[in-house]
């Protein structure tokens, strides 16, 4: 069974369609990577998935259950995580109290209002090997504001991580990064395991095929292709429209 | 039908009244995002500045033409010298500055024209009455209701017709893009608060002949203002029009023909507009998501030192009452409970992140726990304390679930209108409340077997209330529970994301306040042995929002602090100076400006280089 099937979805604001008829299916394990350009409403849709969008009509199955148009936190507990395109930290705590938050509602007792949280050992632990697996280890104890941007958007990869999700959708993890972060970006994807599902939005050409399993274009809506990164290298309306505009 | 005749026309001039009022609040809501708590003081200021004219001249007329003259003087200068500086820093903060000129304002009126009730005479030649149809009618009033629509009419062709219109109506959309065209945003922002606060000035001069001028009255005013302005829309001239009307007749019918109900069919319905439609009638919907909000503080967990610190306050707090007589005494046990009361808000306002102006409800509902079980019904006070609390937390549950579901000016406008609600069923309901007449306990219950008619035992009971209550807050603060709150008052999108239905905890952080707010109440009303509907006032809420930002929101030791400044300041300055309110407004506007952590935030961050908060 596909982790995600995406039918006839559609969105619009008026007489604005941001998601027209969109199909789409990530298979368990499955790196599926969306581009397009500018305004294709690629956020669209991962917000219609991740919840922050209620979809005007269509179906999102994960494992087969339609979550479309539920709340963000069901989602969420559901098991699909998510980052933002603009940095979304609590940006006046320290990291290790980024991860405690994210970790605490699967892993702690959130509605615990006696035991101070420090007393949770587990659930340190539990903080500290995310810490490793998104290299910021040894930076508990530093604000997420005075973290440099690159760290920030690992912190970001490390909250979406705490509720071990089976979905994890990135929406352009490397806007905006340098050359040097975004191949530690890359390496970051690329050691997640692969019982976890990924989907992505990227500009980044490198990151896109360095990443991809499959590709999806979308362009003002519509899904213009979808296939594997050398199908999609070899569509010609995808290099006229998109590609070639970006080479 | 000429009474009814006579009801409607009432209803229309009372209608005028508010939408002077109101049109100037909504622009200025609409354009600058600020709700101006000061606007019921320019009117009042209007309405005193015109008698003065009168006094001088004799003139009505050139009172209504020249008292907004000073008035619009005044606004802008606030806008300029004490607004403007704060744009960037969120609007939550210039609403808080507003509500510092108010105890100005009041001060400054009740020391130039005194507290007694002032009426301006009614202009010579509108003296007499005018007979149409079924009856006959006050010429003035008459004429206030033409002057009113002509106003109405006046402003909306400036608004469509003209340059300066259109840049307004750009503003109310969406400010940037109105800057991007051209528009000199901040000039234009001063000149919309000097237009508001001017027709709010002319409204006082108008009603000066009808309703009479005292201080108090910007109190008054400024509530169903509020009112027109949420079932209106906010930023809507139309809606400001429309509601205006609606409540001035609704107001007025109410009153004639239901009496005490009246006041409470008001607060409901704006209650049911902010559910079903919170953009108001006429409003637009804006999205308020982005509060940046003062507070920033986080809870520093109890390491040795500070455990120290916390020993040696305590032994300090202890042997204190044994230096003090009586009426010392007596006051730090009215700190002791106020600073219970402004901890609970600070849960709300400094930990999750919610404004609210209606905290002043469950105070009312622990203290009317107590006086009324112990009056009615020969309920022992520490039973009716109990009882007190779980009313608080039950009314705060039932409030708390529909003001969580907004965010912003439009939470603390709900939690307004809520306590307001709460405030007339306290004022109305005079069997078994006493209005405002109040209920007085019979005697003070025991406590531990000492009369707590002794200071030093109140004294005790009222400190080992207030570290309980410390205690516990802080547990909870420092506990994961704690944690999500301020999780949600730093970024409530990505706890949502996370999978925290902050709803619910948002709900829960609102039960917990509204608890700790009741027992601070059912103390006060064992405490104080008297109990009215004043203590519930909107700015009962008022003044406690002070006394939480002055000590430092977001922190658990700045809430009692500002209590104790505060009420020191009221106790102690007013038997030194008669202007300890304009003191307590200063002191207050300074601390928005220069100090937004409030005492507190600004020593821990004297100390820490601000790496702390």
């Amino acid at each position: 069974m596909n982790i995600l099937d995406i039918e006839r979805l559609r969105r619009s604001f008026g007489s604005l369609v941001v998601t027209d008829d969109v199909n789409l299916s990530i298979a368990p394990g499955e790196r599926h990577v969306v581009i397009g350009p500018n305004g294709a409403g690629k956020t669209s849709l991962i917000n219609q998935i991740g919840g922050q969008l209620a979809p005007t009509s269509g179906r999102i199955a994960l494992r087969g259950r339609d979550i479309a148009g539920l709340s963000p936190n069901r989602i969420s507990r559901m098991g699909v995580a998510r980052t933002f395109q603009r940095n979304n930290l609590f940006h006046n705590l320290s990291v290790i109290e980024n991860l405690r938050l994210a970790l605490s509602v699967k892993f702690g007792n959130p509605l615990d209002c006696f035991r101070s949280t420090d007393g949770d050992v587990a659930l340190l632990e539990r903080a500290r090997g995310l810490m490793r697996q998104v290299h910021l280890d040894g930076d508990g104890a530093r604000l997420a504001r005075n973290l440099s941007y690159g760290e920030q958007r690992q912190l970001e990869i490390g909250i979406a991580l705490a509720g071990e999700p089976e979905l994890l959708l990135l929406d352009e993890p490397t806007s905006g990064m340098s050359p040097a972060e975004t191949t530690r970006m890359i390496e970051l994807i690329g050691s997640l395991p692969r019982s976890l599902s990924l989907m992505m939005i990227e500009h980044d050409m490198q990151v896109v095929f360095s990443v991809a399993d499959r590709i999806t274009v979308l362009y003002y809506g519509k899904i213009l292709a979808s296939g594997s990164p050398s199908e999609i290298q070899a569509n010609d309306r995808v290099r006229e429209v998109y590609l070639g505009m970006a080479h | 039908m000429e009474l009814l005749v006579a009801q409607l026309l009432n209803g229309l001039v009372y209608g005028v009244l508010l939408f002077l009022m109101a049109a100037g609040l909504s622009l200025i809501f609409g354009l600058m995002n600020v709700v101006s708590l000061a606007h019921g003081s320019f009117f009042m200021l209007g309405g005193f500045i015109g008698l003065s004219i009168v006094h001088l001249t004799g003139s009505f007329w050139l009172a209504l033409i020249l008292a907004p003259i000073p008035i619009v003087v005044l606004g802008v200068l606030i806008e300029v010298l004490f607004m403007r500086p704060l744009y960037a820093r969120g609007h939550m903060d210039q609403v808080l500055l507003t509500f510092g000129f108010t105890f100005i304002f009041y001060d400054l009126v009740q020391t130039v024209w005194g507290r007694l009730v002032q009426r301006l005479p009614t202009p010579e030649a509108l003296q007499g009455s005018v007979q149409i149809g079924v009856g006959v009618f006050s010429a003035y009033r008459l004429f206030l209701i033409g002057f009113g629509f002509a106003i109405a009419i006046l402003l909306w062709l400036v608004l469509e017709r003209s340059r300066v219109g259109a840049m307004v109506r750009a503003g109310v959309d969406n400010a940037a893009m109105a800057a991007g065209l051209g528009g000199n945003i901040p000039l234009l922002f001063t000149g919309i608060f000097g237009f508001g606060v001017a027709l709010a000035g002319l409204g006082g001069v108008a009603a000066g002949p009808i309703i009479g001028l005292y201080p108090g009255m910007d109190a008054e005013i400024l509530i169903p203002a509020f009112i027109v302005i949420v079932i209106g829309g906010m930023g809507s001239l139309r809606g400001a029009f429309v509601g205006s009307l609606l409540i001035g007749i609704a107001d007025t019918f109410g009153k004639a023909y239901l009496q005490s109900l009246a006041l409470f069919l008001i607060y409901l319905a704006m209650t049911v507009v902010l559910l079903i439609r919170p953009q108001g009638l006429f409003g637009i919907k804006y999205s308020d998501v982005s509060i940046t909000s003062a507070v920033t503080g986080t809870a520093v967990p109890a390491t040795a030192r500070r455990r120290l610190a916390g020993f040696i306050v305590l032994a300090v707090l202890l042997i204190l009452p044994f230096f003090l007589t009586d009426y010392p005494r007596a006051l730090v046990s009215e700190i002791f409970i106020f600073a219970i009361f402004a901890m609970s808000l600070d849960l709300l306002l400094g930990f999750t992140g919610l404004m609210s102006l209606g905290h002043a409800a469950f105070f009312g509902f622990g203290a009317y726990a107590v006086a009324v079980l112990g009056t009615l019904f020969g309920v022992d006070a520490w039973i009716g304390l109990v009882a007190g609390v779980l009313l608080a937390a039950g009314g705060a549950a039932l409030i708390g679930f529909f003001c969580v579901r907004l965010a912003g000016i439009p939470f603390l406008m709900l939690t307004l209108a809520f306590s307001q609600l709460v405030f007339s069923v306290a004022l109305k309901w005079r069997d078994v409340t006493g209005g405002s007449d109040g209920i007085a306990l019979a005697e003070k219950p025991s406590f531990f077997g000492l009369s707590l008619d002794h200071s030093l035992v109140m004294y005790f009971m009222t400190l080992l209330f207030f570290v309980s209550a410390f205690l516990a807050l802080q547990r909870l603060i420092n506990a994961s529970l704690g944690h999500v709150f301020v999780g949600i008052r730093e970024n409530e999108q990505r706890m949502l994301a996370i999978g925290y239905p902050t709803r619910v905890y948002k709900l829960l952080a609102f039960v917990i306040a509204g608890a700790f707010a009741g027992l601070a109440g059912g103390l006060y009303a064992i405490f104080n042995g008297f109990i009215s509907s004043d203590a519930l006032y909107w700015t009962a809420s008022g003044d406690i929002l002070i006394m939480t930002m002055l000590g430092g929101a977001g922190t658990l030791i700045g809430p009692p602090i500002g209590a104790a400044v505060f009420l020191l300041m009221k106790n102690v300055a007013s038997s030194y100076s008669e202007h300890w309110l304009t003191i307590i407004g200063v002191i207050f506007i300074c601390c928005v400006m220069f100090f937004p952590g409030g005492i507190w935030g600004t020593v821990q961050k004297l100390r820490w280089g601000g790496a702390r908060s």
